[in-house]
This record gives C-alpha cells, sequence and structure tokens, in this order.
C-alpha cells in the first residue's frame, strides 16, 4: 500500500513540475538577443589567432618573409571582412568582442617587438621596445646605457 | 527502493514522449511555455532514472534473486563492488546504464546552455529526449526489463561470470559508456544546427567541449579495456580485434577524424557536409557499440548472448536515424556550400583530409572485419571469420600513414605549402627519422612494420618538441618572460593547439609500446619448489624467477560453496639482472557458483619491459607447476602513452579565461533578455 502511495506521489510530483509551465505560462528565453556567438566574431577570432600564430612561426624561422607577407595579407583581410560583416550586422554596429580586441593587442604587441624591439648585442635577448638594459644579461641596451 | 525503481521506469517512458513532444512543437510554434516544460522533463527523466539504476543496484545488493537479471549476474558471495557493477555487467542494466547516463548529460547540457544558444535548444532537448524515449520503449517492451521477475525466488544467483570479475569491471565500462553517451550532445546539436537552418560553425564551437569529453572518455575507456585483457585473459595480449573492442573502436576512428575535420570548417569553412556526416556517423557508432554487440549477434568474448531481438530493433533505429539525417542534410545542401577550396595539394587542409579520409578508411576496414561474420553468414549460409592477421595486415600501415600525418600536419603551412616552407621545417624531422632508422639497424633489428614505426615515431617527436622549443623560446623573446612561464602562457594561449601536440606526442610513445610486440620472448618450464628458471630478454635484461611455493585459498578438496572462489596461488620472487625486485603471485581460480575456472597472470613492470607470468598448471598434490614466462618489450608504454594521451586532452578541454557574467547580465537573462559570455 505504502509502495501504491509513493509511486501515485512520485507521478503527481513529475506531472505538476513538467505541467506547470504550461498553466502558469512562465516560459523559456526562445532568443538570445544579444548572442554569445555570431559567425563573423568567430570567423574574426579564428583569423586573429591565425595572424598571432603567424608572428610566432616568423619568430621562430619557421617562415620566410614572402610566405609571411603572402599569409598575412590573406589573413588580414580575412579579419578585416568579418570585422565589416560584424560591425554591419543588424544591431547597430557593436565593436570587436573581448577576445578579437585581446588578440589584436596580442598581435600588435608581438609585431612592435619585432620590429622595435631591442636585440642585445651580447646574448641576442630580444627585448622589449623601450628597455634600456638587456633582461637576459644586463648589459646596457643602445645609446641609452 | 526497487519497487520505486521499477514505478520510475513507467513514469519516466510518458514523461519523456511528452518532453519530447512539447520541446519540437514548442520550438515549432515559438511557444516558450512549451519549450520550458520540455526542458524541465529533461531533469525529471535523469532522476527517475537514478531511482530506476538506484533499485536495480539495491536488488543486487539486496540479493534479490527473484529478479531475472540480478540472478544472472550475481551470486551471495560476490564482493559488494561487483554487485554494484551489477548495474552494467549485463545488456538489460546496461541499457539502464547508457539511459541514465545520457540523461545525465542531457540535463548538464539543458542546464548550462539555459541562457544560451536559445535557438537550438528546444531541439536539442526534444532530439535527446526523443532517443530517451527510445530507449525506455525498449527497456519496457522489448523483453529486457531488469525489473522481470522469475514467480520464484531462488536460493542464490547463478554468479558472475568470472572474467568479469576484476577490479577493471568497476572502471572500464563506465568509462566507455561516458565517452558514448556524452557524444549524443554534439550530435542533438547538429540535429538542432539543420532544424534550424543555423549552419554557421556556431553548432560546433558550443559543442567543441562535448566532442573533445566525449573522445577523452572514449579514449581512456578503450586504454583501460586494453589493461584489463592484458591483466584478465592471461596471454599477454591487450587487443584481440574481438568485436566489442572494434565496436568500440568505431566510433573513436570516426570522433578523432571529427575532431580534426571540425578545425578545417571553423578555419576555412570548408567540409560542412562531411562534418555533418561524421557526426551522425558517430553518434550512430556509439549505438551499433553498445547494442549491436553485446546483442549476441556478433559472437565475442564479451557477448553474454541473451537476445537477438533487441539486435533488430537497434537496427532499426539506426537505420531510421540514418535515413531522418539523411533527408535534413539533403534538403539543407544549399547551405552547407564550402566557403573556400583546397589550393594546394601541400597544405595543412590537405593534410587534415587525408587524416580524415585515412581515418575512415579503417573505420571501414575494422567495421568490414568485424561485419564480416554476419555478411558470409547472411549470403553463403556459413560463418566465416577474419582474425587478427586480416586487421593487423590493413592497420599497421593505415596506422604509420596516420602517424606521419602526425608530423606533417602541425608544421606544414595551411592553404598552400612553399618549398622553402617544407624544407626550413622537416629537414631537422626527417633527419631525426633517419637517424633513428640507421641505429635500429645498424642493432640489427630487421622487424619492418617495428623500423617504421620508431623512425616515424622519432620523426613525430621531434616535430613535437621543436615546436614547443621554438614557440617557447619565440615567447619569451618577444614577451621577456622566463622559460617556463613562456611556455605556461603559449600553451594557456591557445590550448587545443598545444593540446593536440601533447596528443600526439602520447600517441608516439603508445605505437611504439605497439610496436614492442616484434621482440616478444616466451619460456615455457615447469618447475617444482625452489627451482629456479632463467629468461632473457630482446633488451638484454636477465630475469631469474624462483618458483618457492604454492598456497591453496581452500582445503585440497573442498565442497563448501560459501566463498565465492577457491584460489591456488604460487609465489615466485623475481630477480633483474641478479637483482631482486619481488614477489610475483600467478594465481588459478576455481568458481564453484558458476563452475567455472579463471587464470590471474603475475606481472613486474620497469619503465621498458613486462615480465609477464602465466600459470598453466598447477598441481594440488605435488605442488608441481608448469609456468607460461613471457617478457614483453614495451608494454608498459602503451600505458605511459596513454597517459600522456589523456592530460594532452584535458589541457585542450580545460576552459579558457572568461569574465564572470555579472548580476546584471544574469537579471537581463532571467528575465528572457539578452545574455552575453563566451561560447561553451
Amino acid at each position: 500500500m505504502s509502495v501504491l502511495i509513493g509511486g501515485v506521489l512520485l507521478a503527481a510530483g513529475v506531472m505538476l513540475f513538467i505541467l506547470e509551465p504550461v498553466f502558469s505560462g512562465k516560459g523559456a528565453p526562445l532568443y538570445d538577443g544579444d548572442d554569445a556567438y555570431d559567425d563573423g566574431a568567430a570567423r574574426r577570432r579564428v583569423a586573429l589567432t591565425a595572424l598571432r600564430d603567424l608572428e610566432y612561426d616568423r619568430a621562430t624561422g619557421k617562415l620566410d618573409e614572402d610566405d609571411y607577407g603572402r599569409l598575412r595579407t590573406e589573413l588580414s583581410h580575412e579579419a578585416l571582412a568579418h570585422l565589416g560583416e560584424e560591425e554591419g550586422g543588424g544591431d547597430g554596429g557593436r565593436g570587436p568582442d573581448r577576445a578579437s580586441r585581446e588578440l589584436e593587442e596580442e598581435i600588435a604587441q608581438l609585431r612592435r617587438a619585432i620590429r622595435e624591439g631591442m636585440q642585445c648585442s651580447g646574448c641576442e635577448h630580444l627585448n622589449r621596445s623601450g628597455a634600456r638594459f638587456c633582461a637576459r644579461c644586463g648589459e646596457g641596451l643602445g645609446g641609452g646605457g | 527502493m526497487t519497487i520505486l525503481g521499477e514505478i520510475a521506469l513507467w513514469i519516466a517512458l510518458p514523461a519523456a514522449l511528452w518532453g519530447a513532444v512539447v520541446s519540437f512543437a514548442g520550438g515549432r510554434f515559438g511557444r516558450s511555455d512549451l519549450v520550458l516544460s520540455g526542458e524541465r522533463t529533461v531533469h525529471v527523466v535523469t532522476f527517475l532514472l537514478v531511482l530506476v539504476s538506484a533499485g536495480i543496484i539495491a536488488a543486487f545488493l539486496g540479493n534479490r534473486y527473484e529478479y531475472y537479471y540480478v540472478v544472472n549476474y550475481s551470486n551471495r558471495e560476490l564482493d559488494t563492488y561487483f554487485k554494484v557493477a551489477g548495474l552494467w555487467a549485463g545488456q538489460r542494466g546496461s541499457l539502464v546504464f547508457w539511459t541514465v547516463l545520457l540523461s545525465g548529460f542531457s540535463s548538464i547540457a539543458v542546464f548550462l546552455n539555459r541562457f544560451r544558444n536559445r535557438e537550438f535548444m528546444p531541439y536539442v532537448s526534444g532530439t535527446l529526449l526523443g532517443i530517451l524515449s527510445f530507449l525506455l520503449i525498449v527497456l519496457l517492451f522489448a523483453d529486457v526489463n531488469p525489473f522481470e521477475r522469475l514467480g520464484f525466488t531462488r536460493a542464490n544467483g547463478l554468479g558472475l561470470n568470472p572474467q568479469l570479475q576484476n577490479y577493471w569491471m568497476t572502471i572500464h565500462p563506465p568509462t566507455l559508456y561516458l565517452g558514448f553517451t556524452a557524444f549524443a550532445v554534439p550530435f542533438a546539436f547538429a540535429v538542432s544546427a539543420l532544424l534550424t537552418g543555423r549552419l554557421d560553425s556556431r553548432w560546433i564551437a558550443v559543442t567543441r567541449r562535448w566532442i573533445l569529453l566525449s573522445w577523452f572518455f572514449l579514449t581512456i575507456g578503450i586504454i583501460f579495456g586494453m589493461r584489463w585483457a592484458y591483466e584478465e585473459l592471461g596471454w599477454g595480449g591487450y587487443w584481440f580485434w574481438d568485436p566489442v573492442e572494434n565496436a568500440s573502436l568505431l566510433p573513436w576512428l570516426t570522433a578523432t577524424a571529427f575532431l580534426h575535420s571540425i578545425q578545417i570548417q571553423e578555419n576555412r569553412g570548408m567540409l560542412k557536409v562531411w562534418n555533418m556526416v561524421l557526426v551522425v556517423l558517430t553518434f550512430l557508432l556509439t549505438i551499433f557499440a553498445t547494442f549491436l554487440t553485446r546483442s549476441g549477434l556478433i559472437e565475442s568474448v564479451h557477448s553474454f548472448a541473451e537476445n537477438l531481438r533487441i539486435a533488430y530493433i537497434f537496427l532499426g533505429f539506426m537505420g531510421g536515424m540514418a535515413i531522418v539525417a539523411a533527408i535534413l542534410i539533403i534538403h539543407r545542401l544549399p547551405s552547407l556550400k564550402s566557403e573556400n577550396h583546397f589550393q594546394s595539394f601541400l597544405s595543412r587542409e590537405s593534410a587534415f583530409l587525408f587524416n580524415n579520409l585515412l581515418l575512415v578508411g579503417v573505420t571501414f576496414a575494422v567495421a568490414w572485419g568485424t561485419l564480416f561474420p554476419l555478411i558470409t553468414e547472411g549470403f553463403f549460409g556459413e560463418t566465416r571469420n577474419v582474425g587478427p592477421p586480416y586487421f593487423n595486415r590493413v592497420n599497421i600501415p593505415i596506422g604509420l600513414l596516420l602517424l606521419a600525418l602526425m608530423g606533417i600536419g602541425p608544421v606544414i603551412a595551411w592553404r598552400r605549402a612553399s618549398r622553402r616552407n617544407l624544407l626550413r621545417n622537416f629537414t631537422i624531422p626527417l633527419a631525426a627519422g633517419g637517424v633513428t632508422l640507421g641505429v635500429l639497424l645498424a642493432l640489427g633489428i630487421r622487424h619492418g612494420f617495428a623500423l617504421a614505426t620508431f623512425a616515424i615515431g622519432a620523426f613525430v617527436m621531434t616535430v613535437v618538441v621543436t615546436e614547443f622549443w621554438k614557440g617557447t623560446k619565440a615567447r619569451a623573446r618577444i614577451a621577456g618572460e622566463g622559460f617556463m612561464s613562456a611556455l605556461g602562457n603559449l600553451v594557456g594561449r591557445n590550448r587545443r593547439r598545444w593540446g593536440g601536440y601533447i596528443v600526439h606526442a602520447g600517441v608516439v610513445v603508445l605505437f611504439m609500446g605497439l610496436a614492442g610486440a616484434a621482440f616478444d620472448r616466451l619460456v615455457v618450464q615447469e618447475l617444482v619448489p625452489g627451482e629456479a628458471m632463467t629468461v632473457r630478454s630482446a633488451l638484454g635484461t636477465e630475469y631469474r624467477l624462483v618458483y618457492e611455493s604454492l598456497s591453496h585459498s581452500r582445503p585440497r578438496v573442498a565442497e563448501d560453496v560459501d566463498e565465492n572462489d577457491w584460489r591456488w596461488t604460487a609465489l615466485m620472487t623475481a630477480y633483474r639482472n641478479g637483482e631482486r625486485i619481488g614477489i610475483l603471485r600467478p594465481e588459478r581460480r576455481f568458481y564453484p557458483v558458476m563452475d567455472q575456472a579463471s587464470t590471474e597472470v603475475g606481472i613486474s613492470s620497469s619503465a621498458l619491459e613486462d615480465l609477464y607470468v602465466i600459470p598453466r598448471e598447477l598441481d594440488n598434490q605435488s605442488d608441481r607447476a608448469s609456468f607460461e614466462v613471457k617478457l614483453l618489450p614495451l608494454v608498459p608504454w602503451i600505458w605511459y602513452g596513454g597517459m600522456v594521451v589523456a592530460i594532452g586532452t584535458l589541457v585542450g578541454l580545460w576552459p579558457p579565461r572568461t569574465a564572470p557574467a555579472t548580476a546584471a547580465v544574469r537579471r537581463r537573462a532571467a528575465r528572457g533578455a539578452a545574455p552575453a559570455g563566451a561560447p561553451g
């Protein structure tokens, strides 16, 4: 008998729980609106990640200047094309998302470091731009030292 | 508790059916109340299935021998943890276990996406509840009800198959099933993408971590299974090309292909149809692996044949799903066009595509070999088997090509690789492979596949190590970081890529372990207590085994059946190059309830090889014993490689740093408006 009562109570509880939204009109959201994902942004992140890896590949000597130049042009076009899509999107031109901004900053930093970085004449360590002493061996850099 | 479980099973079916219908209807007609009801149903079904599982376990623990299932897979004397494992010991319980894991993952997926990917979610819930409904119908109406009663109560159960009475029994099946069932979530998202027409890479981005999670469990599940076979089946092998092993390998192969091909879609917008096909195929193969092979349709050491009808039911289900998926994919073909095309044969895309073709090739070869007995029976009326020679002949060469691609893929350029790119990146790894080959040849090794494995392995390992080395050095230089923090940041900022490389390194180690089989040595010898034997391995190590004594866990003539098993244990002291390394306890067991015997081997591992002792005959009266002693070089590397693969997968799986959602965002989301945040 107690089993029967337990079963009935269980069934009743289940029904109450799953039917309640239908009677009360409570609902789950159907759209995200400000979507967590948008294809343009995702493609842009992918292109930017590839660009960042490209900078590393160049710095590590995996790519020579020709290959680097060709791929950089292609990937930059792609990133820019998707930026256009994103800004032209339905909700009034959001800027790039946080992850993309971080990647862009990282790429810019990489390029700056490669372009302006101060290579130590002693140990060949590439220091941050503006550094006056080598971070590895302490040797003075450029005119400032 | 058991009765409550039975009641819960009956309540779960109508609930799941309701949920499936209202979820699809809610999505189709934009009714948020129906969608919420469907999502609540997912959680309710999970709760009910937990009650069902608890009911079955309670029946095992309470020795309820009025239940057919409990009688067939247990006995009073069985250890408690094997009784708990009774839940997945046989077909009926396995079906429940699979269903409860699937509903658990469904609940997690619904919960994690309660504020995001909302367009997908009604169809995701609907698809998952649809699969759950099907499984519940099978459980209740296809003669596999785990709560079926005998009509009388037996004094004791018939016992659990001795081969299953091993601690891996409590670990291996659950791990593998977690892998199988987790894959249903990406499948449900794929169906949802097809139904909603949102066919960009979103469904992949959302489910990427689910795919990796499933792959993680599948991989370690398969490796645990190998370890189990190695310890339990008692002939020093870890893979038998047995139908159930093959069946677990099939979804792993297609999931591996899928993990690679989604990167092409994400990076280049290509292979969209192919990815849909792979996700559907992998899901269907998880069903195949769980149910068809256990149904007795194909004979195997694993299948404890029960019920062929269920095989046909699942075949029908797979066929139905395949047709629905095919119709959906064909219907959406115009939206699944590639955005780019292959620019060159020498590119990373090509390497990935080639990897996919090879993996699918292995899948077909393994499936063909596994189904061959069935096919010959169907067409010629006689069952013919293909054995390990077939599988090895076909799969080893393909495996070696795949291994080589693991070295080529990571360093070849996207789009089009120039000759300079190839020269720059492949000279050193190729030289490493060549040197390895030369050294091994000079050492007198002539085994072709072993030589190829080591040479290619050295090539891939050099690529992986060089990638890490160069990447870390560049980062240290550019960002001005120390070596270790540069390495940490390098991996941390692109976990998928570097995690993938770690996985590749693990696979290399694993392959070398497999190649070690070329150098196995075997000696059979009869000994009396006090005698010793000496064996020398292919690596030059000398092992000496002193047979000390034979111990009996039961009287020599025993009629009692109050023990689960009786044991005859040989004690052997082992010496490696004259140094004592420990005591081995190879053992014969007899299970009176099952009236079956089993062999437990003695294993002593070093970093390079295993000493593996199989007791062949143990004589009760004279204590004379005959032993088969195997020296298995590099077997430990299989397990080390497996660990590295697991670690690499976890690196790829680890969530990225994301800003926690602010209270305001959550409030906004709760009102049904817009949430924000990174995708899953």
